[in-house]
């Protein structure tokens, strides 16, 4: 546990080989997830511009920037690149890919050159989608319902379907990936109730990348089809079904809300744990909780379409099964309280972070309750009331944690430490401000504002100015961390093996790890949160003379 | 952990490895056709009549004609997969090309039906030629017809490939030993495309056809 | 070899069958046919009980997946009411509330 600057970061992954060529062509691991992390980036600002474009034109009630048409290409703007852009890979392809061979104990992912591919079927996917954006966008909305996508749009659907069925491959590659180094590439001794929650909770999300992923494909492929040759598939002119597209597209993309938070809840398992310097409560429950919510979600979509004119028994059949999905996330909630009761908080960056993820994803999960519900659904569908809450869901969720794990992780990514104040700042603003921009939300849908319109009657006003505001805070809070880490690259404090004191087997390497990852195999003889074995390792640690 | 293996432990386990994730990516696959599926479970339900219309102009000879080729191609590569198994080297390029051989001729006959179908105006849209109250659900039928043999025949293709990929690695390495796993792995594809038609056949030329 | 040319006799046999079947109309047992031909195609071919214990898995994850998929996805077709296009509750309906309107 030296803490000295230590020549050998330059053996460290990052600066090993620094021509451009080693990084467009690496298979290693590490440096894919650092990869990923510039490209969900930058869609991450595109989306984010349009958000404050939203934001921007509802500040009045006649709409202050954009026309109607305009105001709906910039909504679908957003859902399509924050949802499969940006918030889809986002933990997994970034983090995912960086830890979960070291989590392991293991060289790198099972299928290296594959995830590599991984990479570059995302960027092309994604240089579609912005292609089909700057060409003018669509205004189906990110679910390209039909037939509205197919028969009656006038925007450019087929570059950004296209992007959106490119995107998937990856999503399956990843997927592929993480489930077969997770069976395959353990380390000795590492039993699958060693594994950090975090590989437990990935596990799960790649079961849905895996099996879900290709039902949105084929149902794209049907758009697409429909769309391009002017044929029927779900036209109801030809006795087609458009619920069936509905059916189609919700299968995936109802389980990928589920890709859109248990990473997330990985994150946040395996930090509260380390800030407490507590084993998680009830580590079975959690790790069971992330494949028992991917697999229940698989049978929930139903609730997207209570309004849509699906028949009676398959809403109250899908009503009921969505309740079941809530027992699950509840147990991972109360397990995370259960693990700070009684612990010795610290409230780093990663910790403010993470309370904030438990605060908003309570938020978000219980108002799902109401619309899992058939007659409050009824009401509250297509309003801002279904905006605020997968927003808390999505935002105040996965984005919350997707920070926590950054800065928890930026240590052992970079070598350097953030600058500490800066970071809790910034937790604090991205609470604050995401609050103040969502919660008006819920108040606006139960009173009856409408999604998706440009413009509203004046009684919203207030609301959507509080909304606007807090959307400006929350811009800060977002640009904040983009530019401490920039700095901290060059100028942070340099980071030890193991600056929290965790137990991973990530911080059991040099900080950034070497290419290998291990300079020798680890080997695992205890349960992922022992801090006992870690404490005790520590004091003999400091009891031998120091290394010269 | 020698190098040249990473992150595998030995050649057994790095095969083992491939193998595994050769029957997942199948496993996504499968979903991939079931949503196919799903549009004909409920299509061939609720409009019936129509779909029946389409399944009658299906040309049952051709798709027998390739259902004999697919299976025949198969159980070819299968052979040399047990030639690859049993490291017996000269077994598997013989076999091998023959299967790629009957998949070309499987796409020859489904194009020359495609065109038969194209000229008799069965491709939805206007100008359809089955007309009446239920040409609607005749449509929907031809167009996954059309998409779901397109789809089936892109992995063909895909297929057709990977087995001249695995040939011409067989005629490279001549005398070293046989590496079994590149062969096993193409196998596995290859019949699982296989399997697709198998329940493809069915769907589009026999049920409501009488 | 043995094994690969029987189990493509057992598949020439049961396509036979099929066909055979398939003269008389009856649906499922063409469907129980053909999903006959796929299990000897994959314990014949694909040989799933050589593989690692992970291909099975996999196989009967992706199953389960499947019948998940088919059954929730045409469970509201099969239980919905059904207006065809052209009748009641579609473009007509208009038609005919104009027509009551008039009528008085």
């Amino acid at each position: 546990m030296s803490m000295a600057p230590m020549a050998d970061s330059a053996n460290g992954y990052l600066w090993q080989d620094g021509t451009l060529r080693s990084w467009l062509l690496t298979t290693d691991h590490k440096r894919i997830a650092l990869l990923y992390m510039a490209s969900i980036t930058a869609f991450f600002i595109l989306g984010g511009v349009g958000a404050a474009l939203i934001r921007l034109q509802l500040l009045v009630p006649a709409g202050a920037i954009l026309s109607d048409e305009t105001y709906s290409r910039m909504f679908t703007l957003h859902g399509v690149v924050m949802v499969w852009l940006f918030l889809v890979p986002s933990i997994p392809v970034t983090l995912g890919n960086f830890l979960v061979p070291l989590m392991l104990g293991a060289r790198d992912l099972a299928f290296p050159r594959l995830n590599l591919l991984s990479w570059y079927l995302f960027v092309m996917a994604g240089m579609l989608v912005v292609y089909g954006l700057f060409r003018g966008g669509l205004e189906t909305g990110w679910t390209f319902y039909t037939p509205l996508s197919t028969d009656y749009t006038q925007g450019h659907v087929l570059p950004v379907v296209a992007g959106v069925f490119l995107s998937g491959f990856s999503s399956i590659a990843t997927g592929v990936n993480f489930i077969i180094s997770i069976h395959q590439l353990r380390a000795p001794g590492m039993t699958w109730y060693r594994l950090p929650l975090m590989l437990w909770a990935l596990y799960a999300t790649s079961v849905i990348f895996v099996l879900a992923t290709p039902v949105l494909s084929i149902t794209l492929v049907l758009l697409a089809f429909e769309h391009f040759f002017h044929v029927g598939v779900f036209d109801p002119a030809l006795g087609g079904d458009p619920l069936l597209f509905q059916h189609l597209f919700w299968f995936y993309s109802h389980p990928a809300v589920y890709i859109m938070i248990l990473p997330g809840m990985g994150v946040i398992s395996e930090v509260v744990s380390t800030f407490c310097h507590k084993p998680v409560f009830g580590y079975r429950f959690v790790a069971w909780s992330s494949i028992s919510i991917a697999s229940i979600g698989f049978l929930v979509w139903g609730h997207h379409m209570f309004v849509a004119g699906t028949s009676l028994y398959a809403a109250v059949v899908f009503s009921m099964l969505s309740f079941l999905v809530s027992v699950p996330s509840a147990i991972k909630v109360f397990n995370w309280l259960g693990t700070m009761h009684g612990g010795a908080i610290r409230l780093d960056a990663p910790m403010l972070y993470a309370m904030g993820f438990i605060g908003l994803f309570t938020v978000g999960g219980l108002t799902g309750l109401f619309l899992a519900s058939l007659a409050s659904d009824v009401h509250l569908t297509q309003t801002y009331f279904v905006v605020a809450h997968f927003h808390y869901i999505m935002v105040g969720g996965m984005v919350s944690a997707y920070f926590a794990g950054l800065h928890y992780w930026w240590p052992k990514i970079t070598g350097r430490m953030y600058p500490e104040m800066w970071g809790r700042t910034a937790a604090g603003l991205l609470f604050f401000g995401f609050n103040l921009t969502f919660f008006p939300q819920f108040l606006l849908g139960y009173e009856g504002m409408p999604r998706r319109y440009a413009t509203y009657p004046a009684q919203f006003q207030v609301l959507n100015v509080l909304s606007s505001a807090g959307a400006s805070i929350l811009a800060l809070a977002y640009i904040l961390p983009l530019v401490y880490f920039a700095w901290s690259l060059l100028r942070g404090a340099r980071a030890s093996d193991n600056p929290w004191q965790a137990t991973g087997l990530e911080w059991r390497t040099s900080s950034p790890p070497p290419t290998e990852n291990f300079a020798h195999v680890p080997v695992v003889n205890h349960d992922a949160y022992d801090y006992a074995a870690l404490d005790q390792a520590n004091r003999a640690a400091s009891q031998e003379p120091p290394h010269a | 952990m020698p190098d040249d293996l990473a992150p595998y432990d030995t050649p057994q386990h790095r095969d083992e490895t491939a193998v595994a994730g050769m029957w997942l990516f199948l496993a996504s696959e499968v979903l991939l056709f079931g949503g196919l599926f799903l549009v004909v479970l409920v299509y061939s339900h609720t409009r019936r009549a129509g779909w029946i219309m389409g399944v009658r102009h299906t040309n049952l000879i051709i798709g027998s004609i390739n259902t004999l080729l697919l299976l025949t191609s198969s159980a070819m590569y299968t052979l040399a997969v047990v030639a690859a198994r049993a490291g017996r080297a000269r077994r598997i390029i013989a076999p091998a090309l023959g299967a790629a051989g009957l998949g070309v001729a499987f796409l020859g006959l489904k194009s020359w039906e495609w065109h038969l179908e194209f000229s008799e105006h069965l491709f939805p849209g206007a100008g359809f030629s089955i007309s009446g109250p239920d040409a609607g659900g005749a449509q929907l039928f031809y167009s996954f017809y059309f998409l779901s043999t397109a789809l089936h025949g892109l992995h063909m293709l895909v297929g057709i490939g990977l087995i001249l990929w695995v040939c011409y690695r067989m005629a490279r390495r001549r005398g070293q030993p046989v590496p079994v796993i590149p062969v096993e792995v193409v196998g596995l594809y290859w019949s699982f495309v296989d399997l697709v038609w198998i329940l493809l056949f069915p769907v589009l030329y026999l049920v409501g056809r009488v | 070899m043995v094994r690969v040319m029987a189990c493509w006799g057992a598949l020439m046999v049961l396509f036979m069958g099929e066909l055979a079947i398939a003269t008389t109309g009856f649906g499922p047992g063409i469907c129980a046919v053909a999903v006959l031909m796929g299990l000897v195609i994959v314990f014949g071919f694909m040989r799933i009980t050589l593989a690692p214990p992970l291909a099975a898995i996999f196989a009967l994850g992706s199953l389960f997946w499947l019948a998940i998929l088919l059954s929730l996805g045409s469970l509201d077709s099969f239980t919905r009411t059904n207006f065809s296009v052209g009748d009641t509750l579609s473009s007509r309906t208009q038609n005919a509330v104009t027509a009551r309107d008039r009528a008085p």
